[in-house]
């Protein structure tokens, strides 16, 4: 298993429980999401930036 | 008469001004608990290194068990005592090894814990740090199959029931550090530490916790009194024993004593930083999110853009007494000096 930092963009949801479904099925396909946090929010342009540490077999 | 609960987050590596530093939201918990009949908060918030403050109603819970009990897919099951396996990152120098075991059995006979024999990776962890475009700390680990295969060891053959780790961390950037301990930076090393943790809870389900191995820093005459707690002594591993030492088991089934995400009535988070899966997961419940403006960290999350209904409060010292009204029964808008009378709802729906 390694672990990887990866960083991406994604679209604001209507409520808190989407985006956390939206962020985690992003972060997927990038390895199995061991560690997130939304860093920032774009208002104008309604997209959220998240870091996370994903892990790969 | 439901015991009233409160889930205290300062997330670890995101330069918080309250929490950021050597342990030094404790004095935060401490009040907390005192307002509340159970306190769920996380190594971050109890950790001082050589300094911790055991508190009889507060949960040591790790930040990937934290997220899962917010998404209630694991319950907490309170416990008398764990017993605590111990690995050490074959990267450790055979000194500095020595006196995180010494550190360990000074822990067991002068504290009372208890501690399976330890166990030395079969490889060096190979931690690397980073820092992040956001500013926070971030980290990766290059052998998580020597972590993960000492961590079954001491579960299998030990026994043990809670798993702290000490690795040794690369040399961090000098002037990254020299902030740190300035008491204006962020924490390079936390969000690597997160990392080993979250690692050993979502494999095994059961509380660890990281102590980071340094060399001894040069004495600094302008070391800010946040970040102090970490220069006392050679280790940070005595507030991680004491913290695994009673922490909560995690449970998948509900059982008579175990507590879920339903029961908690508060949950406390700096403003800016309400982007992580806890709080995303905490709103969906009746919990009353309090969010604490003077607590600025590195983040831009407030709670409104992503949809977050909150109380802002200035300070910790306010959320104390929305704590204490909350807990009462006592509406907020009556302790204001004017109150704006009740309006007749139209009945046609």
């Amino acid at each position: 298993m390694t672990t990887h930092f990866i960083s991406a963009e994604i679209d604001l949801q209507d409520n808190p429980l989407q985006l956390q479904k939206e962020i985690e099925a992003e972060l997927e396909k990038h390895g199995k999401p061991l560690r997130w946090a939304i860093t920032k929010v774009d208002q104008e342009n309604e997209t959220v930036q998240v870091e996370a540490i994903v892990t790969k077999q | 008469m439901k015991p009233y609960t409160v889930v205290l987050i300062i997330p670890t590596g995101i330069g918080a001004a309250i929490g950021g530093y050597a342990g030094d939201a404790l004095p935060v918990a401490r009040a907390i608990a005192q307002s509340c009949d159970r306190l769920i908060t996380h190594p971050n918030v109890l950790n001082g290194a050589q300094l911790y403050w055991p508190l009889p109603n507060a949960f040591y819970v790790e930040g990937y068990g934290l997220d899962q009990f917010a998404k209630g897919r694991w319950g907490l099951q309170s416990v008398h005592q764990n017993r605590i396996g111990l690995i050490l990152d074959r990267a450790i120098a055979p000194d500095l090894r020595l006196r995180h075991v010494q550190a360990a059995e000074g822990c067991r006979a002068t504290l009372g814990l208890n501690l399976t024999d330890y166990v030395v990776t079969d490889a060096p962890l190979d931690v690397e740090l980073r820092s992040s475009a956001s500013g926070a700390s971030w980290g990766t680990i290059g052998n998580t199959g020597s972590l993960l295969r000492a961590a079954e060891t001491l579960i299998q053959q030990a026994r043990a029931e809670a798993i702290a780790i000490v690795a040794r961390f690369p040399d961090v950037d000098s002037l990254a550090l020299e902030k740190y301990r300035h008491g204006c930076g962020v924490d390079p090393l936390a969000g690597a530490e997160a990392v080993i943790s979250h690692l050993i809870v979502r494999q095994f389900r059961i509380p660890a916790a990281h102590a980071p191995a340094l060399s001894p820093l040069p004495l600094d005459p302008l070391l800010s009194p946040k970040s102090a707690a970490e220069e006392i002594g050679y280790t940070f591993l005595p507030c991680v024993l004491v913290g695994l030492s009673r922490a909560p088991q995690f449970v998948t089934q509900p059982t008579h004593e175990s507590i879920w995400t339903d029961q908690v009535d508060a949950v406390i988070v700096p403003e800016s930083a309400c982007g992580g899966s806890a709080i995303l997961s905490f709103s969906q419940q009746k919990t009353l999110i309090i969010a604490v403006e003077n607590n600025q960290t590195m983040m831009r999350v407030s709670p409104e853009p992503i949809g977050i209904k909150s109380i802002k409060v200035h300070s910790y010292i306010e959320a104390l007494g929305l704590l204490v009204a909350h807990r009462a029964g006592i509406s907020f808008e009556s302790l204001n000096p004017s109150i704006c009378p009740l309006r007749c709802l139209s009945n046609v729906l």
